[in-house]
């Protein structure tokens, strides 16, 4: 990238990296928790980041948020450098860290209050901050209530409703839907999509890529410090060469399905990557045979199993991984 | 962040800290008043009342230092467990004002113990311009250095546990060791010269020595204010340039 391309990409991207790099002190020798990552978050949208464990999400919103210095790159907030200028970026940005928890003596009412009169805001402009976002998150039964006496998810909502409340310009939520049940994920992924309404900028990290898939404009897949995909969803989609998924349960000879496109092992039966008419026609015969199946396109799972080669939620590789979905580069 | 908005957050840390976690559990001000008052109740059992006064003096000067290793409690749990301070760190909150308000907070809890001690202060008849000053200024250093300490320490520490292994290390080298409880001659001549390095023994001095408990000279005053506010000033100092806002 030349360096009036990268002035421009800079310019209109909330967030903008560099070659950033990270290595731990503590890390092994030649380890980097980031290396040589350069992407841009655009203004007013959401932003996926995913990953597994450790691929460096976390280290990539810490040094954003000012929380962590970076080993090397450049890395700006709203065309502001975070080394030079953490002061001017940290009036505009609120983070809810991963694994963070709510001061368990407060209320509910009171995290997100306290929080937003912390950030300088005057009382009444606090209050109906308070009072609506409680309300958006379905948290105002709850508004009174120790935060001690909470669950898990509950209190994962307070922190996001606090953040969501401010007025940031800029909102990074580390996993901010960890242990949260469908009903109240959903309730946050509506809070999250008003916030983006109100052209702030998000960086969400997330494992639940059905999450990701369903909130961010743009995604970026990270996998041991380095960026290997960035796209909108359709992008991703777009660079598949099976875009469809058929499963097939048993009984079903494996061999009639080969033709047809990448055939792959699973619980009582086979996953079978396919073009569309390949697809249909794997469906047809299933159906022929009276075996139980579903169709649709490749999710935002597939693709990820496919670039990083295991899934995001385990570190076993997948037997059938080697051969690729993707048109790769 | 403007001044006025500095103050707010400020006094939220205080609320938020101090007088909310109180209305919630009151115990805590009978835990923060243990201590002070067990060694009061010692020293007076142990020395049939001649040390009751040093008692009342060593007890303010406890209070204030207590204020110190709660905070450094309070800052790890907080930095640690929960990442509250990972919160305030992407807000427009710097850490002077965190640090000073969370010190501010922990002075909440003291309040019962500093009413019993200067009530008492008073009851013994020592209350003047010029005690009362004296008194107070010490123990606005000893705040202050205390804090500065627990801060810049706990930006290193990696765990809550760490603070337990800690906390009785620092009461022994500022409390126990030097003549807070007990008047410097007390001590013999080798233990005289090891207290001479800790803040708290020139702190002691100067609330001794202004109700009259221990001998004052202008000269010696100037000395323990001079030693007393340089240590307050070196560790405000280190907190500045050596604590970690932001994790390397």
């Amino acid at each position: 990238m030349n360096v009036a391309a990268s002035a421009s990409a800079s310019m209109s991207a909330a967030i903008h990296a560099e070659h950033l790099r990270k290595v731990y002190s503590h890390a092994p020798p030649g380890v980097a928790a980031l290396d040589d990552l350069t992407l841009d978050v655009p203004t007013g949208r959401i932003y996926g980041l995913i990953g597994r464990n450790g691929a460096g999400k976390t280290t990539f919103v810490r040094i954003a948020a000012t929380q962590l210095t970076k080993t090397s790159g450049v890395i700006e907030v709203l065309g502001h450098d975070v080394d030079q200028e953490p002061r001017v970026v940290r009036t505009q940005v609120a983070c809810v860290p991963q694994e963070s928890r709510p001061l368990y003596f407060l209320n509910v009412d009171e995290v997100v209050y306290l929080y937003l009169k912390l950030r300088g805001a005057d009382s009444p402009d606090a209050r109906r901050r308070t009072k609506d976002v409680l309300a958006e998150l379905d948290l105002t039964e709850y508004a009174h209530q120790s935060v001690m006496r909470l669950s898990g998810g509950l209190r994962r909502r307070t922190l996001c409703a606090m953040v969501l409340a401010s007025d940031a310009e800029v909102l990074f939520l580390d996993e901010p839907t960890t242990g949260l049940d469908p009903l109240a994920r959903r309730g946050v992924w509506e809070a999250i999509r008003r916030t983006s309404r109100e052209r702030r900028t998000l960086l969400l990290t997330t494992h639940y890529l059905d999450e990701a898939e369903a909130l961010s404009a743009r995604l970026a897949l990270v996998e041991e410090g380095r960026l290997l995909l960035e796209g909108t969803p359709q992008d991703l989609r777009a660079r598949v060469r099976y875009p469809y998924r058929v499963t097939v349960q048993t009984p079903f000879p494996r061999e009639e399905l080969e033709p047809y496109g990448r055939v792959t092992n699973i619980e009582g039966g086979y996953l079978v990557f396919a073009r569309e008419d390949d697809a249909r026609e794997v469906a047809r015969r299933a159906l022929d045979r009276g075996a139980r199946l579903s169709m649709g396109p490749v999710s935002l799972e597939d693709i990820f199993l496919d670039v990083v080669g295991r899934s995001i939620q385990d570190d076993a590789l997948p037997s059938d991984a080697e051969e690729g979905v993707f048109e790769r580069a | 962040m403007s001044a006025r908005n500095r103050l707010r957050s400020l006094f939220t840390l205080v609320l938020l800290n101090g007088i909310i976690p109180i209305r919630t559990q009151p115990l805590y001000l009978a835990s923060i008043l243990a201590s002070p008052l067990s060694f009061l109740f010692f020293i007076y059992i142990v020395s049939a009342g001649r040390l009751l006064l040093y008692g009342v003096l060593g007890g303010m000067v406890l209070t204030m230092l207590s204020v110190g290793t709660s905070l450094q409690s309070d800052l790890t749990h907080y930095r640690h467990d929960l990442k509250f301070q990972d919160v305030v760190v992407a807000s427009p909150v710097e850490a002077p004002t965190y640090v000073a308000g969370m010190a501010l907070s922990e002075l909440v809890y003291s309040i019962p113990a500093l009413a019993v001690f200067v009530a008492l202060f008073v009851y013994e008849g020592w209350a003047t311009p010029f005690t009362v000053a004296v008194v107070t200024g010490v123990l606005l250093l000893v705040w202050g250095f205390a804090s500065a300490f627990a801060f810049t320490l706990t930006t290193y520490f990696q765990d809550v546990r760490e603070t337990f292994l800690f906390s009785p290390i620092i009461s022994l080298v500022l409390t126990v060791l030097p003549p807070v409880y007990y008047p410097i001659s007390a001590l013999p001549k080798w233990a005289q010269f090891v207290a001479r390095f800790s803040p708290t023994t020139y702190a002691a001095g100067l609330v001794q020595g202004a109700v009259g408990l221990a001998p004052l000279s202008l000269s010696s005053g100037i000395v323990d204010w001079s030693v007393l506010g340089a240590f307050t000033a070196a560790l405000f100092l280190i907190a500045a340039f050596k604590a970690r806002w932001r994790d390397p």
